[in-house]
């Protein structure tokens, strides 16, 4: 399968403080990556270099086989699109309009939206299924509806990989699993491939079971502590040492007989 | 779709046209009466004395009105629309076309030139330069966190803004009060009325500055969204950022030199744009341009007719502006706002 993004070796810090270093993946067409870490453990900083907005020390990024820096800024966002963790709502855009803000990447120095970037931003409306919402201010949408707003914004840049940044945070349980299950479709459909920083070991067993090709990563104190099949990466030992946390992993069988795994937090050790 | 086209065509036709019909019925108004056959008979002269007429008439069309008229539209179009593009850039609805401290560095530059050069020809240089001045410190004072994210690109507007307004003070305090304060004060409160053909030259700023955020109107949108959003959706957004701010600047310091401060417009005209045709800068920034036009021809209109002095427009805006906005607000449930 086609490789999409490679990471290598790659080292970043800020003047006073080492955030990662050594960092090394790669992540083919159609897969998903499920980052996973604790708090200030340097995902959100990662997946800033990725997306480079912020500069790495050491090492190398390659997008599509080429270097990062080869690329221009709008070249960069043609090819990853971005669903941020927190978003601040300013000023009261209809859907439309913020979805189709993902079109900017395709767009001259002064160029507006034109009738191809209108059809491109109504499809990635429709695939998130939100249809129904398109010219209302998007203000005024719950929190979950807000996230596929931005995941809409993020197909409409036509990219071959999203980068989301614990997409699912502030949501509950039944926004988490539509926004999951929108993923598993245009993974399906779209071929899209995905990194997603979370929390929740649960995305990535999710994912599985859903026939999904899905790798997870974890990271440490600044380095990829273990990488590859989730039930490898999330195990209770690895819970232990990385988060300091008892945790039980249990699987249990869907419907139609599909392993699904889930894990029980039994406390801090 | 082709309804559509012709909807566009026609909005922007309007917003065209009513700038210029403004200028065209202030000519009937004012405390002189001149007749509606005489405006047409001055206008169709082009200048030249008409036969039967007093010469005042054509005096008063072309010399006072006229240029006032004009003068007005460029000025409120200026003002407005830049106050529409701060506002998205610094993604906050509150700032205003004086965010960055043009206006407390322009009227630091007048008061600067009545007091130690005599006013006169010196204000519109001097006002025009400090208006500069006031925006490249917030720049820099903004860059001390060696960044510069918005928030601190808008406390170093408010501190550079009180820094010349404390100044501007001082100069009040030390000032004649017999010569020199009259026109101090009359300065910060704007108005038309020294406005000739010999001030049209500061149209090209302000049409150079109104044209760079015009034509990157649909970018504002996306700056709105916040500096890394609009990186990762594609926008060098440091060279959009210098590049609207730049544009802001120039349409404001130079609309504010020549007609001193005349605050509100660049606050209030953006939000009575928002709740007209939405937040879409595309369409935004075009409808600011012609309603802030059509709002200060018309308050220089009324401060000419009203009383024999006249009264400064900066205080008519804000009489006149605040029940409209007002009303509007409750017309339009906010306009998206929560």
């Amino acid at each position: 399968m086609e490789e999409i993004l490679k990471v290598s070796n790659l080292s970043f810090s800020y003047p006073s403080k080492n955030i990662f270093s050594e960092v090394s993946f790669s992540l083919r067409k159609g897969e998903i990556i499920c980052l996973m870490g604790p708090n200030g453990c340097g995902k959100t900083t990662l997946l800033d270099n990725i997306m480079a907005i912020l500069h790495y020390d050491k090492g190398e990024i390659t997008l599509m086989g080429k270097p990062i820096y080869n690329y221009k800024r709008r070249e960069i966002a043609q090819n990853i699109a971005y669903v941020p963790q927190i978003h601040n709502v300013v000023f009261p855009y209809t859907v439309e309009q913020v979805v189709m803000m993902g079109r900017t990447a395709h767009l001259g120095y002064f160029g507006e939206p034109g009738p191809k970037d209108i059809e491109y931003c109504n499809k990635a409306i429709e695939k998130v299924g939100i249809s129904h919402l398109a010219k209302k201010p998007y203000s005024q949408l719950s929190g979950g509806e807000v996230k596929l707003v931005l995941l809409a914004r993020a197909l409409s840049q036509n990219s071959p990989l999203i980068v989301m940044d614990e997409p699912t945070t502030n949501l509950d349980f039944k926004n988490i699993l539509l926004f999951l299950e929108t993923i598993v479709d245009l993974s399906k459909k779209e071929n899209i491939s995905i990194l997603m920083a979370t929390h929740s070991p649960e995305h990535a067993f999710f994912f599985q079971s859903k026939g999904i090709v899905v790798k997870a990563a974890l990271m440490s104190n600044g380095i990829i502590k273990d990488f590859g099949e989730p039930e490898k990466v999330i195990s209770e030992e690895n819970i232990k040492t990385v988060y300091g946390v008892n945790a039980k992993i249990n699987t249990e069988y869907t419907e139609n007989n599909h392993k699904i795994r889930s894990i029980t937090l039994l406390g801090t050790i | 779709m082709k309804k559509n086209l012709k909807n566009n065509f026609i909005i922007k036709a309007a917003l065209i046209l009513a700038p210029l019909v403004m200028i065209f019925l202030t000519l009937f108004l004012g405390r002189y009466r001149i007749g509606i056959i005489d405006v047409f008979r001055v206008l169709f002269s082009g200048g030249r004395e008409v036969k039967g007429l007093p010469i005042e008439i054509s005096t008063i069309i072309y010399q006072l009105r006229l240029p006032r008229a004009i003068a007005g539209a460029f000025i409120g179009a200026s003002l407005a629309v830049s106050g529409a593009a701060f506002q998205g850039v610094f993604r906050n609805p509150l700032v205003n076309s004086g965010i960055l401290g043009v206006s407390s560095g322009a009227a630091f530059g007048a008061s600067l030139s009545i007091i130690f050069f005599g006013g006169g020809l010196s204000n519109y240089f001097f006002s025009f330069a400090f208006g500069i001045v006031a925006v490249l410190l917030s720049y820099l004072a903004g860059r001390i966190y060696g960044s510069t994210p918005v928030i601190t690109l808008v406390l170093g507007g408010v501190v550079v803004s009180s820094f010349f307004s404390a100044f501007t003070s001082l100069f009040k305090y030390i000032a004649d009060p017999y010569s020199e304060l009259p026109a101090l004060t009359f300065w910060t409160m704007g108005s038309l009325a020294s406005i000739g053909y010999k001030q049209f030259i500061a149209f090209i700023p302000m049409f150079i500055g109104m044209g760079m955020i015009y034509i990157s109107r649909w970018k504002i949108n996306v700056l709105s969204m916040g500096q890394k959003e609009a990186t990762a959706l594609g926008l060098d957004t440091k060279i959009y950022q210098v590049f609207i701010i730049g544009g802001a600047t120039l349409a404001t310091t130079s609309a504010v030199c020549i007609s001193g401060t005349i605050g509100w417009i660049g606050l209030i005209i953006p939000h009575i744009g928002r709740m007209l045709v939405g937040n879409d800068n595309s369409k935004l920034i075009p409808i600011s341009m012609s309603l802030g036009a059509c709002f200060l021809i018309a308050m220089d209109t009324a401060s000419r007719i009203i009383s024999s002095s006249e009264i400064p427009i900066g205080i008519l805006t804000s009489i006149v502006g605040t029940p409209f906005f007002v009303y509007l607000l409750k017309r339009t449930k906010g306009g998206g706002w929560k």
